[in-house]
């Protein structure tokens, strides 16, 4: 294995705009000349901002490259410079072999042509000869476990086999430089263990590889980790403790703000109690009292009291349809009263067992009849529950649990 | 040098540019009864239409030349200048997933819409043999000089490609544009007409690469004409001028296309 890099960004910027292009005819009249005029410009017109600023990195066959960062942070034009889609505006990107990304599984695909006829066209627009994609060409639609309907048109695909017949091209492409977006959501769960498993056969053969994810799991699997945000590479080292800075940053970013307000009507606050003290922080088995503030116009009959926690931590990627984790919901419990004026309503409970990570909560108070009107307010909360003492990355919720032996014989039985 | 780096990349990508024509050639025709039968429906119906035209409505004189003959030399060419036109226009834009997701030569996009326009015209070029049968007109001495002039003309489409492929994806307006002016060249190029031999259509003719390339196929074809005239010459000197510049845009604009697309 060679140490030569295989990739390497040298102070790279990277510029986008905003706009898609000039918009008008008139517009195009008076940015021309002024573009003649004042030449090339280096830094940033109105609309435009840096997608990357400064970016310096470089990796050797073998190794692999995880990046994280909010939305917008550049991760993607990471993977774009690295595969010639972007050019960069300052420094250099270089790269050595043959690219193959994972980025738009089947970007490409002719609907209405056969699957055999797909796997030639899309294995030569990734670089791979006919001579070679022939050669191949049973072992892809293995892989693909497409059997007798490679001759059907793509269009009728499942999204399943279209995904599985993308990745068996890309997988059979040989890259040396491998580009992962988070394509592998689709598919079941054994076709993405074959994923990561060939992923990892083709880094051991020396394949340098760089993978965009939210996964944790994935990420503590890279040698290295970067961590962006708004263009800036934050943090480049081993993949602990970057992904810990990250975590704690967006920790920070979430609990920052009580989120009061002084609205005349509707949810002014929600807190989060726990033994009548306001906190942001609970661990899972905890009491906690959620306590939604309202101030009200008109008197609410028979009022129905929603709380949605929504998991916010990008570690947790199962959600219910509406993106919450849970819902708490007062239901008929004040079917005979009515609230007015201002006060708040309390949910008391005995444990909250609620997986690791980062919640923020969205209440609602509704009236009973169909068309009560609601009032409602997203993001009326963040806290936080935090990783049990012991377990580290170990278990993302915490089981009340008790152990016993049962003793049964001195010697084993068969 | 970077033009001789570029070339090579390019011609690394030739095989790709063969596997994308024939995707375009394949997806056009599948589900279709004649298949590529359908490449001759364009040109012989409108050679039809303006035999019609001008040989009932205004008789128009072309010589020894059978009308139908010297309108299908003339339509035949033309029909591929206007598919190569009309294709490359969208060719990036028809293939922004490819664009802005996979790296390859993007010249391969336009070139392959110009390979797919010479698969019709290959087909639509057996209905002159067949024509030129049934009048009983032998090829001219000069027919071995017809291969020189078609490559002028490709030369010339394909300059002509990558300018319009490049700035149809910075401004849609283009392709609405080629419809119209598609239609104008046609009937200021001596497509289904003799070129006069005084006026102003003579003068455009020095700086419109099409007529000459026209008159030149029917010299060579059914006429007598043996040798290049300087007219051709100065269409071949711009068509290869073109071909260059249209390049060279294209390779400074390419750099963009992932943002622009």
């Amino acid at each position: 294995m060679s140490t030569q890099p295989s990739v390497q960004f040298q102070s790279v910027w990277k510029r986008l705009t905003r706009r898609a292009q000039v918009s008008t005819f008139a517009e195009l009249l008076y940015t021309i000349p002024k573009r003649i005029l004042q030449g090339r410009q280096d830094g940033l017109s109105e609309h435009d901002f840096w997608a990357l600023q400064n970016l310096n990195f470089q990796l050797i066959p073998g190794e692999t490259l995880g990046i994280i960062g909010p939305n917008g942070a550049g991760k993607s034009s990471v993977l774009k410079l690295l595969f010639r889609i972007f050019r960069p505006d300052r420094g250099q990107v270089i790269v050595n072999g043959r690219v193959t990304g994972l980025i738009e599984l089947g970007a490409g695909f002719h609907p209405m042509l056969s699957g055999r006829e797909n796997v030639f066209i899309n294995g030569s627009i990734l670089g791979m000869k006919q001579k070679e994609i022939r050669q191949k060409y049973a072992s892809i639609i293995e892989f693909a476990e497409l059997g007798e309907f490679a001759d059907m048109p793509v269009k009728n695909y499942s999204s399943g086999m279209y995904a599985r017949l993308a990745f068996a091209i890309a997988a059979h492409a040989e890259p040396d430089v491998l580009l992962v977006d988070e394509v592998l959501a689709v598919g079941d769960a054994s076709f993405q263990a074959r994923c990561y498993d060939w992923i990892e056969r083709t880094r051991k053969k020396g394949c340098t590889i760089v993978m965009v994810s939210h996964q944790m799991h994935v990420l503590e699997s890279a040698s290295r980790v970067l961590y962006l945000n708004e263009g800036n590479p934050i943090m480049l080292d081993a993949p602990r403790p970057v992904i810990d800075r990250y975590m704690s940053d967006q920790a920070k970013l979430m609990t920052s703000g009580d989120n009061a307000d002084d609205l005349a009507v509707g949810i002014s606050r929600v807190q989060l109690l726990n033994n009548d003290n306001p906190t942001h922080e609970l661990r899972a088995g905890d009491t906690a009292t959620f306590r939604v503030h309202y101030r009200l116009a008109e008197p609410v009959v028979g009022p129905v009291v929603t709380l949605e926690l929504m998991h916010n931590d990008p570690r947790f990627p199962i959600q219910t349809p509406g993106g919450q984790l849970a819902q708490l919901s007062s239901g008929a419990s004040f079917r005979d009263q009515t609230i007015r004026g201002s006060g708040h309503v309390d949910v008391d409970l005995k444990s909250l067992q609620l997986p690791v990570g980062m919640y923020n909560v969205r209440a609602a108070v509704k009236g009973s009849g169909d068309f009560a009107a609601a009032i409602r307010r997203d993001d009326a909360l963040r806290f936080e529950i935090l990783r049990p003492p012991e377990s580290e990355f170990s278990s993302l919720i915490e089981l009340p649990q008790s152990w016993r032996v049962v003793h049964q014989s001195e010697v084993p039985q068969p | 040098m970077k033009v001789v780096q570029d070339l090579r990349e390019l011609f690394s990508y030739r095989e790709l540019i063969a596997v994308l024509a024939q995707r375009e050639i394949r997806s056009r025709y599948k589900y279709t009864l004649l298949g590529a039968g359908w490449a001759l429906a364009l040109p012989v119906g409108l050679m039809l239409i303006f035999t019609m035209v001008f040989s009932q409505v205004a008789p128009l004189d072309t010589g020894d030349v059978p009308y139908p003959i010297f309108a299908y030399i003339g339509l035949l060419p033309w029909q591929l200048h206007a598919a190569i036109l009309t294709g490359s226009a969208r060719s990036l834009t028809d293939n922004r997933s490819l664009v802005t997701k996979v790296y390859f030569a993007r010249e391969a996009l336009p070139l392959a819409r110009v390979a797919a326009a010479l698969f019709d015209f290959a087909i639509a070029a057996t209905v002159l043999g067949a024509l030129m049968a049934w009048y009983g007109i032998a090829p001219g001495p000069g027919a071995w000089l017809v291969p020189v002039v078609l490559l002028v003309q490709i030369a010339f489409g394909v300059g002509l490609a990558f300018i319009i492929a490049a700035a149809n994806l910075l401004y849609r307006d283009v392709q609405y544009v080629l419809q119209v002016v598609i239609m104008v060249w046609m009937f200021g190029s001596a497509v289904v007409y003799p070129l006069p031999q005084e006026g102003w259509l003579l003068t455009l003719s020095w700086i419109n690469p099409i007529t000459p390339i026209l008159n030149t196929y029917r010299g060579l074809l059914v006429g007598n004409q043996v040798t290049l005239e300087p007219q051709f010459l100065t269409a071949a000197g711009i068509s290869l001028f073109l071909l260059i510049v249209g390049w060279l845009m294209f390779r400074k604009l390419e750099g963009r296309f992932g943002e622009l697309a």
